[in-house]
């Protein structure tokens, strides 16, 4: 007599499944041990690994963009290089416009801190997590509490962790970050929350005569641009409108950041583990 | 060996590429190995995770949830097969 029976398919994993699925899971968790147990040499270890990824994106980036019409690229080279001309005239009637008001106000000039140069390490590549990792820590001088400026002194965040040899700096865009702002030229004030992604959002009274493409300003010494509205949302229902902000830097690809400790701009709980 | 090109490939592109392309790989890789998406959210989580940035780490919570769906797709997808 012929038996019949049902093939075997209770198991949810068969064993080579589960093999190399162990496996994959053991090499994470061997990974996070290093993180939480050794966090200075883990980012040690995995520095010259982000640098490759680095060094690979802006490789990728020369060839992608010698694809493009190269008329179109010599117009674009001269717009620059006007515009670069432009603002750094701009910049010199600026500093010394600057120097004039500190002589006026302040006849002994306190002395200004010029800040710690830190490279960036690690960015997320415009993930959830709007975080820096920094190649600084308390071996150059640097503190939790110490805020992070860009190129052009463009605030980007604040560390929010220190190792010995490293660094993390929350960026204003993380979704867990509130600070007070203003916007436009005659200096709204309005409280900006972080919308993850690089992104900031606001909320405003619908009678404030604010527009897209006003520029929005952060507390740091004076009243520095971090980025401008590129949308106005309007809901009915709502009193107030929100507003989406576009930073004025593009935080996933600074390489290198200042850090300088003014203690104007804003403050998140920090932890000491990066 | 396909298996192994995909795991490198898959936690290679957490440091790489844009997480988008990561995700891609994670869910293609689940249907041949189903713990890998889990394992690749908590590699993620591991280097890009910071308890300031986020209360939840969420590489590793969507990981898990494709490890989830994979394995109750494939547990449906696998029928019994009457042998005579």
């Amino acid at each position: 007599m012929k038996k019949t029976f049902l093939a075997r398919r209770n198991g949810l994993l068969s064993p080579a499944d589960l093999s190399w699925g162990v496996f994959t899971l053991g090499c994470a968790l061997i990974v996070l041990l290093m993180r939480v147990l050794a966090p200075n040499f883990f980012w040690k270890a995995f520095t010259p690994v982000f640098r490759t990824a680095d060094a690979l994106a802006s490789q990728s980036h020369t060839l992608f963009s010698s694809f493009r019409n190269a008329r179109a690229l010599t117009a674009e080279n001269e717009q620059l290089a006007n515009e670069n001309v432009a603002f750094a005239t701009e910049n010199q009637t600026l500093l010394r416009k600057v120097a004039d008001l500190e002589a006026l106000f302040t006849p002994s000039s306190p002395e200004v801190s010029s800040g710690i140069l830190a490279g960036v390490v690690a960015r997320p590549p415009e993930s959830p997590y709007d975080t820096l990792v920094l190649a600084a820590g308390t071996n150059a001088g640097v503190t939790t509490g110490m805020e992070a400026f860009g190129a052009g002194g463009v605030p980007l965040g604040i560390v929010s962790s220190v190792l010995a040899d490293f660094s993390r700096v929350t960026l204003l865009s993380s979704p867990n970050v509130t600070f007070v702002g203003w916007v436009g030229s005659s200096g709204l004030p309005l409280t900006i929350t972080g919308a993850g992604a690089g992104a900031m959002n606001a909320t405003i009274a619908r009678s404030a005569s604010v527009t897209v493409g006003d520029t929005v300003f952060a507390p740091g010494p004076g009243m520095l641009m971090i980025g401008k509205i590129v949308r106005v949302d309007s809901d009915p229902s709502v009193p107030g409108v929100t507003l989406r902000i576009q930073p004025v830097s593009n935080p996933f690809s600074v390489a290198w950041v200042v850090l300088r400790n003014t203690g104007t701009l804003f403050s998140i709980t920090a932890t000491s583990t990066p | 060996m396909i298996r192994g090109a995909l795991t490198l490939f898959t936690f290679a592109s957490v440091v790489f590429f844009p997480w988008p392309l990561t995700a891609l790989f994670a869910v293609v890789s689940s249907f041949f190995i189903p713990l890998l998406p889990f394992a690749v959210g908590m590699f993620a989580d591991t280097l890009y995770y910071s308890p300031q940035a986020g209360t939840v780490p969420l590489f590793t919570l969507y990981g898990a949830i494709v490890t989830g769906a994979t394995i109750l797709v494939r547990r449906r997808l696998r029928a019994g097969i009457i042998e005579g």
